[in-house]
């Protein structure tokens, strides 16, 4: 019963909570959507943190995704001894990375007067939960490895379980507690996403990829080469 | 100010939210609970005894890695049945005086938690005490299946995983280690199966691949047994490596490895920003400190900035 309750609805409310008060606050109040960027008060110590944090997190995120969207692609990436050793030291080199970088920030925000100014309660929750998961993570890949195999056969159907309505908890709510940890982690943090600055997460400017790459902005409007006279 | 927005949404909106909540957990529970399956059936007993049970136990054929069933209802107290086939690791870890003895009798290996529902232990348990009890009853029967001499070295290649499974189950590195495969070792989600061979002995490990009933990997490989030929190979690959050199533990060279790899990142990552902000916005901002200090015309920006 627990496990229907850990594993089964909570991953449901988590994923549902997220896309519902994800769009009411995008609806209600789209000023709050963004990262409230302290670079503007502070910006040494942050670039110290914020780059390796970034890109250690995202490469890590970008591969459980990877992983659980083509399972097939990835069995075979990492078919090979070789490959698995290699793609499994990166992962855990980046999640080293993105623990280094968070620390920074975590410390940052507290030792530095202006960017605690600007700190809220559910900042420090979710910063706190945050940094759990990421420690989380790299627990399991070094004491439980090797995580990229495995993923595959326990948290990958379950996932899928999930999305096709069809939920199977027993998938994974035999894994050791610290896996179980983990996993739950993750929805947590999908739960609390709507209410925390993470909401910059989908603010990421992807049109950058095909907007025009020069904007030009006439101060007085130019109609055929013939400058229009006021 | 940055606080507000949000926080104004959740005191107007409190109950709206809360009630939402309830109702997804509500709903997602309810949906779950009516789907289950619950066993129901009375050849669930028989069917979960051959799926879970003959890789270790036979009613009336004799011992295998674990005891001879016959008459077992007769033998032990019916509370004690239910409690130690629902979670035998913890009446072993009670120190439970049966338990121990038969840990001790059976070659120290422990009946694996198999993880059943209150319902699956009743029905193997009615099972047990009905027909089968009195009657010969099946032996064990994948433990009784005649098994070919198997090839260790595809023993090795299958559990490294570059010949796979037939029936597409993962490869064993994903979660186990063994003596005798690559430099950092396999998986540690699961135990060393270094001394699984002896452990088991040469009918247990007949029985354990053909059935593999642990309770991770069943939901695993439950629709993806091992092939004869694959079980085969793979207890040749286990003698072998019973025998040969261990690999060094893995999570200090990991994590050597880790730190180093995350050293490189960090230098690479400085090496290409560092600049980013030192051309442009900084050269501007201190130089229109300096002159309003000084009321002296801005420096010049070819100038490199000192850093603050």
């Amino acid at each position: 019963m627990i496990d229907l309750a850990l594993f089964v609805a909570f991953p449901y409310v988590a994923v549902i909570l997220a896309i519902v008060v994800g769009l009411y606050r995008y609806y209600t109040d789209r000023f709050s959507y963004s990262s409230l960027s302290s670079q503007f008060l502070e910006n040494r110590t942050l670039f110290w943190g914020s780059v390796p944090f970034h890109y250690g997190i995202l490469v890590i995120l970008l591969a459980h995704l990877l992983a659980l969207l083509f399972p097939g692609l990835w069995s075979s990436l990492i078919g090979a001894q070789a490959r698995l050793y290699v793609l499994e030291v990166t992962g855990l080199a980046l999640a080293l990375m993105a623990i280094v970088g968070m620390a920074l920030l975590f410390i940052r925000r507290l030792n530095n007067q202006r960017v605690l100014m600007v700190t809220s309660t559910i900042d420090w929750i979710f910063l706190v939960v945050l940094l759990a998961q990421i420690l989380l993570g790299f627990w399991v890949a070094l004491f439980f490895r090797w995580g990229s195999d495995w993923y595959l056969h326990t948290a990958v159907p379950w996932l899928i379980s999930l999305a096709t309505l069809s939920p199977q908890a027993q998938y994974v709510s035999v894994l050791p507690f610290i896996v179980k940890l983990h996993m739950l982690g993750g929805f947590l943090i999908i739960a609390l996403f709507p209410f925390t600055r993470l909401v910059h997460f989908v603010t990421f400017p992807i049109t950058y990829f095909w907007r025009p790459y020069q904007v030009v902005i006439w101060n007085r409007r130019v109609r055929a080469g013939v400058e229009v006279k006021k | 100010m940055f606080r507000r927005g949000f926080e104004d949404m959740w005191t107007r909106h409190r109950g709206l939210i809360v009630l939402a909540l309830f109702c997804l957990l509500a709903a997602a529970t309810g949906s779950q609970l009516w789907g289950a399956p619950i066993a129901r059936s009375a050849d669930e007993g028989q069917t979960l005894f051959e799926q879970r049970c003959v890789a270790c136990h036979t009613i009336g054929g004799g011992k295998l890695v674990g005891p001879d069933l016959k008459g077992v209802t007769a033998r032990r107290d019916r509370a004690w049945l239910v409690r130690f086939i629902s979670a035998p690791d913890q009446v072993l870890a009670q120190k439970d005086p049966i338990a121990t003895q038969l840990l001790q009798e059976y070659g120290n290996v422990p009946m694996p938690n198999l993880g059943l529902t209150n319902e699956q232990v009743t029905a193997i348990i009615t099972y047990l005490g009905g027909t089968a009890g009195g009657a010969a009853a099946p032996a064990g029967q994948a433990a009784a299946q005649p098994m070919g001499a198997g090839d260790p070295v595809i023993g090795k290649d299958l559990f490294i995983g570059s010949i796979r499974f037939q029936n597409g189950g993962p490869p064993c590195m994903a979660c186990h280690s063994i003596a005798g495969i690559g430099a950092l070792g396999g998986g540690a989600l699961g135990p060393d199966l270094t001394g699984a061979f002896g452990k088991f002995g040469d009918t247990g490990i007949n029985s354990v691949l053909a059935t593999l009933p642990f309770p991770t990997m069943n939901p695993i490989f439950g629709k993806a047994l091992l092939t004869a030929d694959e079980q085969a190979s793979l207890k040749a690959f286990f003698q072998a490596a019973s025998v040969a050199e261990r690999p060094a533990e893995a999570v200090g060279q990991l994590s050597i490895l880790a730190v180093v790899g995350a050293a490189i990142l960090i230098l690479i990552a400085h090496l290409f920003f560092s600049r980013r902000l030192a051309q442009v916005r900084r050269p501007m901002v201190s130089s229109r400190r300096l002159s309003a200090i000084s009321h002296q015309p801005p420096a010049v920006s070819s100038q490199r900035p000192t850093r603050r």
